[in-house]
């Protein structure tokens, strides 16, 4: 190997680290949350007008309901699209630079459209 | 450099192979039923951003059969990651309390504990939380 051998950085860092952030959330946020939407109001947990439109859309139209939603969509996306990306090579499918921009772009893609939803129901 | 060099031949069902393949698979799939939740709540976004009306028409299209039994299978994917990725933890990062390691189970005992503390933020959040603004 030559001294002058071109070092290029690598991109893994940055889908890395919101691959275990997403990771983080889908251990500790998505259990509850499955739980308390989905199974919450046939286990008596919550009353039906707990989730109405209302309350709902005061709580998650706030600026904090903005955060609600990148730790509950937007980084367990990266975190499934990276798991996807990876899974795809391991079972030989698909290791290529598309394969990989569109596991990625579609994280971006669906990630922006959850930001429009929220700016769009404000 | 030997003029035939040895390929090393990689099956396609190489995972099949060995229980912890299996398993490292097994867990890589767990966010096949995650993205299907994850639709779920972006379908949920998309509803609640058109009005109420259509807000209700999402509460009623998540409690149909099909979409609970998909979205139970994210619970039971999100219970398997949380207990595989809570073992990375003490391994990942030890923890030091003086001159000893905190324990490992002590470590995941903790992290089980902050998903119980979620649990009931949320819930207290969604079903006693009443005054906003």
């Amino acid at each position: 190997m030559s001294l002058t051998k071109r070092f290029q950085r690598s991109d893994e860092p940055i889908w890395w680290s919101l691959f275990s952030a997403g990771g983080v959330c889908v251990a500790m946020l998505i259990p509850a949350l499955i739980v308390l939407l989905v199974f919450g109001p046939s286990l008596g947990l919550l009353s039906p007008d707990t989730l109405s439109y209302q309350r709902i859309s005061t709580l998650l139209y706030h600026p904090l309901g903005l955060m609600f939603i990148g730790a509950v969509i937007i980084l367990p996306l990266f975190h499934a699209m990276h798991r996807i990306h990876h899974g795809l090579h391991d079972l030989q499918w698909a290791h290529s630079a598309l394969a990989k921009w569109l596991c990625y772009g579609s994280a971006l893609l669906l990630s922006f459209l959850a930001l429009s939803l929220w700016l769009l129901g404000r | 450099m030997s003029r035939k060099p040895y390929q090393p031949s990689m099956p396609a069902d190489w995972w099949l192979k060995h229980p912890a393949y299996r398993f490292y698979m097994l867990r890589e799939a767990t966010v096949l039923p995650l993205l299907f939740f994850i639709g779920s709540l972006l379908y949920g976004l998309y509803c609640l951003s058109q009005g109420e009306a259509s807000w209700l028409v999402w509460l009623s299209w998540l409690q149909q059969p099909w979409v609970m039994a998909l979205n139970g299978l994210a619970l039971v994917a999100s219970l398997f990651h949380a207990f595989t990725f809570f073992r990375l933890f003490p391994q990942v990062m030890p923890l030091r309390v003086g001159s000893r390691t905190l324990p490992a189970g002590w470590m995941i005992a903790g992290q089980w504990f902050g998903v119980l503390l979620v649990f009931l933020a949320l819930w207290w959040l969604l079903g006693a939380y009443h005054v906003i603004n």
